[in-house]
Order: structure tokens, then C-alpha cells, then sequence
């Protein structure tokens, strides 16, 4: 029995270790924007969550939002550091774009990819698909106000006009620096 | 006959004893997640406010304005990171702290957000966040529960055994969640 166990053993340890890249951390402490510009994909380390980052070229966050309907569908790889995590289920999170008082939230399915809470203030290097969601007034304030609830704080729906439209990159994989 | 009955003894006895480490694991964990509308299973979260209205708010961004920040909430821990959300605030990142700062009101926000010990760990197996290799561990750990189960059905036999008392507690044990699927789904 004592060699099954500690197979056993073994085998939980093992699954239970983050995968990280053998490269130097990548630049943090810094203005989240200008961190965001001085960044290379191959000075990135951390732990990697969902599928292993294919791309190589980093799209900056301000060229999607500049013009988003030009990237919808298209998978890209984006850079910056984390500025909020969802905290009841890690399922989105919203990275700082390269132009002041931008960001870009990145949703993956629940219980697919979870990013930790602690993941804030933290470069992230993130792959995915940008898409586009078509929200109804009702739809949008109901949006706001689980949000809302979610970040303890309170929510005017009147701070709602009419219908939204979101960009937003569907994540696959990620790296969060350590 | 008798030898059917000693190898599902033996076979429910030590899977028991196998699963006694996951079980608890998913025991603890599943109430935990369970409540998750009330509490936050994984992290502690702790908010406090403070006012740091009698600074140059000028320079948000500065290391002077984010160094001054935080001397007045008492906290000397290395900046991760700033973040203007919009043009009336800034958001300072230090490791495990985000202090959201309103320029406007000259108020301070500081949100601490430490693990739950023990709890994060029966989390993050509970809800398979490693994947990978502990996907399959987890499969393993689902067979060897049912096999616990249909084992458990055969190792009494007579008054105790699933054709006297046992058939009723395990006929209860299928219609109580038969019932919860009449009533929600």
C-alpha cells in the first residue's frame, strides 16, 4: 500500500506545479502604460494559464481600440498589466492599455481559465479572439449592476444610455508574470 | 459466492481508505464554493478608507504623489504598478493591495486581499484550476467514489443489507435528489 500512496503522492504534486518559462521576468513597477510600450514577448516570464501563447507579435490594446471592428475575429496577442480581476469566479480580467485611462477585459469561460485575484498590478501577456458583444439597454444595465455588486459598489443605471456595444478579447491562454 | 463478497469487502475497504484525503478535500471545498453568493471562498478581502486630501494631486502618476499616498495610509511596500482609470483617479498596485485614490474627494480606497489558508488549496483542486496532469487524477478519484458506492451496496448482507434496511436508505438516498430535480429543474 505504501507504494501506491506515494505514486499517488507524486503524481498530485506534480499536477499541482504552475508552469513557468525558463526567461527573465518581464519590467514591472512602472506607470502601467509606459510598461505596456517598452514591453518584448520574449523577456515574459510567470505562470501560464489555458493554452500555451502561439503569436509572437504583440498587438498594442490602443490599435484595438482604435479601431475594433477591424479585429473582431482576429486572434491577437495583447500586453499589459493586470488592473482588475473578477473576484467571485477569475473568469475575466482587464488589462491596461498602452494609452492612458484605456483597458481591455479579457473573459474566458468559467472554470476554464480562473486568474487569481492576486494577479493585480502584474503584467500579463494574453491570447485570444477579439469579439464583439451587442448589448440591450436592459442588458447593459443589468451588466452594471451585477458588476457593480460584484466590486461592493453602488450602480446609477441612468448612467446607462440606450444600447452598448463591448470589444473584448476571448482569452485562450495566458501568462501572468510571478 | 463467499469469495464475490470478500474481494468487494476488500475492494470498497481500501478505496475507502484511498478516498478518505480527496473526500475531505471536496467535502470542505464544496461547502466553501457553495456559498459563494455570501463570501469570497478563496481570498480574504478587506476594504478600508482614508482621506489624503491635503496633497498635490497635480501628478497622479508620479512616484512623489504615489510615495506620498502611501505614507499617509502607513504602508512602505514596493509599487507594482499605477493605473489611471480615468482622469479623476489613480490606482496603486502593491503585492496583495490595491488602493484605489478619487483625486477629486481626496479619497483613499485600500483593498487587502489575502488567501483563505487551507481554503484557496482544496479550492484550486476542487475546482480543477492546475488541469493538466490532475484532470485525470480527479476522473480516477470519480471512478474509485462510484465504485465506493456500488461496492458499499453489497457489503452487508441480511437485515442491514440492501435487501432489508439498505434498500430503503439507498432508495431514499436517489429520490431526495429525484425530488430537488421535480421541484427547480
Amino acid at each position: 500500500m505504501r507504494l501506491p500512496l506515494t505514486v499517488l503522492a507524486a503524481v498530485t504534486l506534480l499536477a499541482c506545479q504552475p508552469t513557468d518559462r525558463a526567461v527573465p521576468e518581464a519590467d514591472v513597477g512602472a506607470d502601467a502604460t509606459a510598461a505596456a510600450a517598452e514591453f518584448a514577448v520574449a523577456d515574459f516570464a510567470g505562470t501560464s494559464y489555458g493554452e500555451a501563447i502561439t503569436l509572437t507579435s504583440v498587438t498594442p490594446v490602443s490599435a484595438i481600440l482604435d479601431d475594433p471592428a477591424a479585429y473582431i475575429g482576429q486572434r491577437v496577442l495583447v500586453q499589459g498589466m493586470v488592473v482588475a480581476v473578477c473576484e467571485e469566479k477569475g473568469c475575466w480580467m482587464d488589462i491596461a492599455s498602452d494609452r492612458e485611462f484605456e483597458k481591455v477585459q479579457i473573459k474566458v469561460d468559467d472554470g476554464v481559465i480562473v486568474f487569481p485575484l492576486n494577479a493585480r498590478g502584474k503584467q500579463a501577456l494574453v491570447e485570444g479572439v477579439v469579439e464583439e458583444l451587442q448589448l440591450t439597454e436592459e442588458q447593459a444595465i443589468a451588466e452594471g449592476r451585477r458588476k457593480a455588486e460584484e466590486h461592493g459598489e453602488t450602480f446609477d443605471p441612468a448612467s446607462v444610455q440606450g444600447p452598448q456595444t463591448i470589444f473584448r478579447i476571448r482569452g485562450a491562454g495566458a501568462v501572468i508574470a510571478d | 459466492m463467499v469469495k464475490w463478497r470478500r474481494w468487494n469487502a476488500a475492494i470498497h475497504r481500501d478505496l475507502g481508505y484511498l478516498c478518505v484525503g480527496l473526500t475531505l478535500v471536496y467535502a470542505v471545498s464544496g461547502v466553501a464554493v457553495n456559498h459563494r453568493a455570501d463570501w469570497n471562498p478563496s481570498y480574504q478581502v478587506r476594504e478600508r478608507s482614508a482621506r489624503v486630501d491635503d496633497l498635490d494631486a497635480s501628478a497622479p502618476s508620479s512616484p512623489e504623489y504615489v510615495r506620498a499616498v502611501l505614507e499617509r495610509l502607513g504602508m512602505d511596500a514596493e509599487v507594482l504598478g499605477t493605473f489611471r482609470p480615468d482622469p479623476g483617479s489613480l490606482r496603486i498596485f502593491l503585492e496583495g493591495t490595491t488602493v484605489d485614490v478619487d483625486l477629486a474627494a481626496g479619497e483613499a480606497t485600500v483593498q487587502d486581499v489575502r488567501d483563505r489558508p487551507g481554503l484557496r488549496q482544496v479550492n484550486f483542486l476542487h475546482l480543477n484550476h492546475p488541469k493538466k496532469l490532475w484532470t485525470y487524477m480527479a476522473d480516477v478519484y470519480a471512478v474509485a467514489l462510484a465504485l465506493l458506492a456500488l461496492t458499499g451496496v453489497f457489503v452487508l448482507r441480511g437485515r442491514n443489507g440492501i435487501t432489508g434496511r439498505g434498500a430503503w436508505l439507498t432508495a431514499a438516498g436517489v429520490i431526495i435528489p429525484a425530488a430537488f430535480l421535480l421541484l427547480y429543474f
